[in-house]
């Protein structure tokens, strides 16, 4: 198809005014890609998908939504009255809003995994370290993204949530309260914070789409990694991007769609996952939510924040168990790649993916004494594999690499 | 193969890390279920009589407009239902209690909840409605007065008085009582989400088409990756 599209004269018009031709067979047509690439390469596509669709509902959204904490009749506000306007009385406002709640879970679920793989075949190091880089400043513009995004509603847990969070600056010191105040717009959550979040809301997904360009370059600049770890160089390990995994990504997209089909359909919230119980109560300053907990896919740092007794050393290494990921590739040294060919490493790193999901567990619940030392064994867990990593090499007896595959 | 299953098996353990920390979720007092069918319009329609009798004396559902009692067809009410049950109202306005938000303050201490989302935005949805409607019970401690006290309301004391009189109420009307909490939890599971079940019946269709599309695509990817050797 894409083949006759080029032979056309208006293709050729373009080509000779953009270069349409070149880009087209380098990027795509021609662009090698190793073949025996598996399934856990589906979910760089899937989250492109979900940052898509993201934007799209978020921008029919927008259309009906009104960003004022302004008090209406029966304790609600004109925010909270639009978003259940949308839900109620808009044409299919209700199927726009799943999916936007929906996607916002999804698109975590499928950069969590995409990461766990890159970190388990070892795709962020050599000469893939600026790529893994850009990935996890696309992280935390998501994380910052889904966190404005949930005061929008103006329910309890927005509410109370962005409190908690906003509160946490205040524990910098010296700038700490001139910080919290700069964000929330005063001095408690209100209708400055809802404007200047909604704000942020729509701003960080457009940095979103620029980050992922440069990530999708400095991926076609270093191209793809795979199972095996290694590098390849004959030309018949490779198989070109299209039609090969231009219909792999297609049958992945078709196979996640129906889940997220499913869930959008018929189990929307979750069980209180995907929108909390209490978000469906309009925000209260004078009533604290019993149990104030951000949604799942925060919970992990979350946990890491409340293990420390003292806020400040909270903040710090909820921070720094961000930024610890920026320099994962300089820490680990080994020159094999795949998880496949190191096992210490594979077991070291399986153990802090079910770590990760443990301390998620705990964020999610209630605190309680047990929890609170299973989170703090997590958190230490989750650090000292990082500091173990550049120690790895010295013992680990990796097994013997393919020279191809 | 082998590689899949590790993948497979880390999934499994995140997703079932879900679900039972889902189950924990539910938590507090024992909750009865509640027997609802919101597709069930006689149901739905005695549930709005009781709501309309009872909970609007004090309580409002202010996203649910008379006009809606007419267009949402699971309801499907006449116009002359309508206009019985507004009166002076407009067919726009939300169904609004007679009593003020200050003068429910000064009788009963607090403000009612509008209950337009009470079943979304409880833990336990309907059947926690069901049970606190026949919840009340004497205190075991003898602190909280009569009607004061709820099994299932966190920390027991209720503002709202036994509204369907479950309190001491004669064995023989225990059938109707639990039928009026029912129709009611019904009628508040409805209103939370009125799309539900058309978002229901259209997902059936889209879910079915997204799996036939995954299955063309699939033996699609299996035909055109078949000349790549492993």
């Amino acid at each position: 198809m894409i083949e006759q599209m080029m032979k056309t004269k208006l293709f050729a018009w373009i080509d000779r005014r953009t270069g349409a031709e070149a880009i087209i067979k380098s990027q795509l047509t021609e662009y090698p890609a190793p073949k025996n690439l598996n399934y856990m390469w589906n979910f760089g596509s899937l989250a492109l998908l979900m940052l898509v669709l993201q934007i799209v509902t978020g921008i029919f959204l927008v259309m009906y939504y009104k960003p004022s904490a302004e008090a209406t009749f029966g304790g609600f506000t004109v925010a909270f009255d639009s978003v259940e306007r949308i839900m109620r009385d808009i044409n299919f406002g209700w199927l726009i809003r799943y999916m936007h709640a929906v996607g916002a879970s999804m698109f975590f679920f499928v950069v969590y995994l995409h990461m766990g793989r890159g970190m388990y075949y070892g795709s962020f190091k050599e000469p893939r370290e600026l790529l893994w880089i850009i990935g996890v400043v696309i992280l935390l513009i998501m994380q910052g993204a889904a966190f404005f995004g949930y005061l929008l509603p103006w329910g309890q847990m927005s509410f109370w949530g962005a409190t908690v969070i906003t509160n946490l600056f205040g524990a910098i010191p010296v700038l700490g309260d001139f910080i919290t105040q700069l964000l929330v717009g005063g001095f408690a959550i209100g209708d400055p914070t809802l404007n200047r979040f909604f704000s942020l809301h729509y701003l960080f997904p457009l940095l979103l789409v620029a980050i992922v360009g440069g990530h999708v370059h400095a991926l076609h600049v270093v191209h793809s990694n795979n199972p095996e770890g290694i590098d390849l160089h004959k030309p018949e390990e490779m198989i070109p991007f299209h039609p090969y995994y231009t219909i792999k990504d297609a049958f992945g997209v078709a196979f996640f769609l129906t889940i997220y089909a499913y869930i959008v359909f018929f189990n929307p919230q979750f069980a209180g996952y995907f929108i909390e119980v209490d978000n469906y109560v309009p925000a209260n300053n004078l009533s604290t939510p019993a149990h104030i907990a951000p949604v799942w896919y925060l919970t992990p740092w979350y946990t890491i924040l409340r293990s420390f007794e003292s806020k400040l050393i909270g903040v710090l290494a909820m921070g720094g168990s961000l930024a610890i990921l920026f320099v994962l590739p300089f820490l680990c040294k080994s020159a094999v790649r795949s998880a496949r060919f190191r096992p210490v490493y594979k077991i070291m790193v399986i153990m802090f993916f079910v770590d990760v999901i443990i301390l998620g567990y705990c964020g999610h619940s209630a605190p309680t004494p047990v929890l609170k030392i299973v989170g703090q064994i997590s958190t230490a867990y989750y650090f000292l594999f990082f500091v173990a990593l550049p120690f790895l090499p010295k013992f680990e007896k990796t097994k013997p690499v393919p020279e191809g595959i | 193969m082998n590689k899949t299953n590790t993948w497979m098996a880390m999934i499994a353990v995140a997703v079932m890390g879900f679900s039972t920390s889902a189950m924990a979720n539910s938590g507090g007092a024992h909750l009865e279920k509640a027997q609802i069918d919101v597709t069930s319009q006689e149901q739905l329609r005695r549930g709005l009589t009781v709501f309309t009798d009872v909970c609007m004396g004090c309580h409002s559902a202010k996203y649910i407009t008379y006009s809606g009692l007419m267009l949402y067809p699971e309801l499907g009410l006449s116009r002359e239902a309508v206009d019985e049950l507004r009166g002076e109202k407009s067919l726009m306005s939300g169904m609004i209690s007679d009593l003020t938000p200050a003068d429910a303050i000064e009788s009963y201490g607090k403000a009612p909840p509008d209950l337009s989302l009470i079943v979304p935005g409880r833990r336990g949805g309907a059947d926690y409605v069901y049970s606190l409607l026949t919840g009340f019970e004497h205190d075991p401690h003898n602190k909280i007065p009569d009607g004061n006290y709820n099994r299932v309301y966190p920390g027991h004391r209720i503002a709202m008085p036994d509204p369907l009189s479950w309190l001491d109420h004669d064995p023989s009307e225990t059938e109707e009582l639990e039928q009026q909490a029912n129709d009611v939890a019904a009628f508040l599971a409805f209103i939370g989400d009125p799309h539900q079940n058309e978002r229901r019946a259209i997902g059936c269709w889209v879910v079915a088409f997204l799996i036939l599309l995954t299955l063309v695509l699939w033996r699609l990817k299996v035909e055109v990756w078949k000349d790549v050797k492993h």
